[in-house]
């Protein structure tokens, strides 16, 4: 491989003004990011066109214009297209189920599609995933007598299957309570093979807490992209605390520590400034995208 | 109890007569010779100490990793006897797998029995209070009321095609898109399960066909139909979107057959020149459908 080659194949996906419209609803808007290998949050209210993107990425859906190249693959090639596809896992929002499978029955028909077609791999694979995300022991259960936190696990376990290079997970942390939110957070930094990982996600902690890389989608734009702390710079010297509840400051709220948290261009009266977090910063620019 | 251990030629046993380190290491990692084996198990029955020692040698990892295997095996089960029989004759264990899988199979059977039900019950109503008017223009000798089948003749291969839609249209599929984004020949998923819905639909459309009235031929004469109809469909499907191919389909069907029948009467539905029409169709739709596998094969949803 000459020097070139590897310096395309550093950033291991690439989209260059991907646009989509569903009726009169622009869902994305001349949307560019590169991704490179580790994790990156995708950060947006809903109705940003989160999903729309990432079933894109996820060669699911089309764009109506623009250009995506995944491992330097072409997903409008028929024959590319199924090659990112075996390196892929794939958890859509609202993923959908047949109620009537088993645990483990779903993810052996989903290994399938997956072409792991012998039947002592699909067996150690299924076993692989549930043990990663803890439902060892739900393996017979029906799908339709599992608690939503645990279809939410039974999602992402389906997308682990393989182990895949690109892992594109639309709102995983939805339905999980906070302690199943942790071990997710850490089954994901402790993946092997350094797979490029992009999740999206309406809440910042999550973003703060294992997304080196984030971007803020708002009304089918990019608005940032950069790291979580470039992210919570933008909002350097807008953020103040206060006893008071001022008027003039784009957003405030209380919290816990009693005191008021304003977010504004100007400060409040007897304020002091405070450092400013991910939250502050993707606050920030959505009030400016909303303003607009 | 102090048993003797295999001298010079297998791993040091220990020099008080215990199983020596590397041998229990041998013994766990399954790497000993049988006689070897044999000398380490009879000791072990006799000796606490020894197989305490033995416990800190498994790998617990390993043990952990294998009993979750076995879980996950348990739990897929191995099919049951018609599985097992189709793959003796060589069919790919995990096709037979995805056959079986099949989501649809149970909502198509379950649609054609009701339909034929519903159709079955129809006719005989219709014939006890005299709806349907023995003879007609298409009456032919030894057949009491042909008329009486023209109802299940019109509707058969359209619940056949039913069955096969509901294999294949994506709105009937809860985890489509998982299908869609995975890189599974999507050609061959959707013959498996148009393969599965068809044998799911046709057997009970067949079995109410001899029980009808009618001359005997009557349920081998629906077959050609039925398949010609879902071919269409779904070499129509490459061409516009599913749901329309199914809709067209249906139509295509239901138009000249009504015609047909309030003209000429119910049998000449299926009879020679209907049946060579329908193999037409049903080659003319496997030639385009084998032409234009792509779109299914890398299918993109819009």
């Amino acid at each position: 491989m000459d020097e070139m080659t590897l310096n395309v194949t550093a950033v291991a996906v690439r989209a260059d003004g991907l646009s989509r419209r569903y009726g009169a609803t622009r869902a994305l808007d001349e949307v560019g990011l590169n991704l490179e290998r580790g994790i990156t949050g995708l950060l947006g209210p809903n109705g940003a066109g989160k999903t729309t993107l990432l079933s894109i990425l996820a060669t699911v859906s089309e764009p109506d214009a623009g250009r995506v190249s995944v491992f330097g693959l072409d997903p409008r090639d028929g024959a590319e297209r199924v090659e990112i596809r075996r390196r892929l896992g794939y958890l859509p929002q609202d993923l959908g189920y047949h109620r009537h499978f088993t645990v483990a029955a779903f993810l052996d028909y989903v290994a399938i599609l997956k072409e792991i077609t012998g039947r002592r791999d699909r067996a150690e694979e299924v076993a692989r995933v549930l043990a990663a995300i803890g439902l060892e022991d739900r393996a017979r259960t029906r799908i339709r007598a599992l608690s939503g936190g645990m279809r939410q696990r039974l999602g992402i376990a389906q997308a682990l299957l393989g182990r895949p290079d690109l892992l594109i997970l639309d709102e995983p942390t939805a339905g999980l309570d906070p302690e199943q939110r942790l071990r997710f957070r850490e089954l994901l930094s402790d993946l092997p093979g350094n797979p490029v990982i992009v999740l999206s996600t309406h809440q910042a902690d999550d973003i703060a807490a294992i997304c080196p890389q984030v971007i803020v989608l708002l009304q089918g734009r990019v608005h940032f992209a950069g790291t979580p702390a470039g992210l919570a710079a933008t909002a350097a010297g807008r953020v103040w605390a206060a006893n008071e509840r001022d008027a003039r400051a784009h957003l405030s709220w209380r919290g816990a520590d009693n005191r008021w948290r304003h977010v504004g261009d100007r400060p409040p009266d007897d304020a002091e400034l405070v450092p400013p977090t991910v939250e502050d910063g993707y606050l920030l620019l959505s009030h400016a995208a909303g303003a607009r | 109890m102090t048993s003797s251990l295999p001298g010079p030629a297998g791993p040091a046993a220990g020099a008080d007569g215990h199983a020596g380190e590397d041998l229990l290491a041998g013994y766990a990692a399954g790497t000993l010779q049988t006689i070897e084996v044999w000398s380490v198990e009879a000791h072990l029955t006799g000796c606490a100490g020894c197989r305490s020692a033995l416990s800190a040698q498994v790998d617990t990892e390993r043990l952990a990793r294998n009993r979750s295997v076995l879980l996950a095996r348990a739990a897929l089960g191995d099919g049951g006897r018609a599985r097992r029989l189709l793959g003796r004759c060589g069919l790919p264990e995990h096709l037979l797998r995805l056959l079986g899988a099949t989501p649809s199979l149970r909502r198509s059977w379950l649609l054609s029995v009701l339909g034929v039900l519903a159709v079955v019950a129809g006719e005989a109503a219709a014939v006890k209070y005299g709806w349907i008017p023995g003879g007609g223009p298409g009456r032919l000798a030894g057949y009491r009321d042909p008329a009486v089948v023209a109802p299940f003749l019109l509707l058969a291969p359209l619940l056949v095609l039913a069955g096969v839609a509901a294999a294949f249209l994506p709105m009937f599929d809860p985890a489509y898109r998982l299908a869609v984004a995975a890189p599974f020949s999507g050609f061959t998923l959707l013959l498996v399960r148009t393969l599965s819905a068809l044998t799911a639909a046709l057997v009970p459309v067949i079995a109410a066909a001899f029980l009808l009235p009618g001359p005997g031929w009557l349920p081998v004469a629906l077959l050609l139909p039925s398949l010609a109809l879902c071919a269409f469909a779904l070499a129509a499907a490459t061409v516009m979107g599913p749901r329309a191919a199914a809709v067209t389909a249906g139509v295509l069907w239901a138009v000249p057959v009504l015609l047909l029948a309030t003209t000429h009467g119910p049998l000449p539905i299926v009879q020679r020149n209907a049946q060579f029409a329908c193999a037409a169709v049903l080659c003319a739709s496997a030639v385009v459908l084998l032409a234009r596998r792509d779109r299914f094969e890398w299918g993109w949803m819009r």
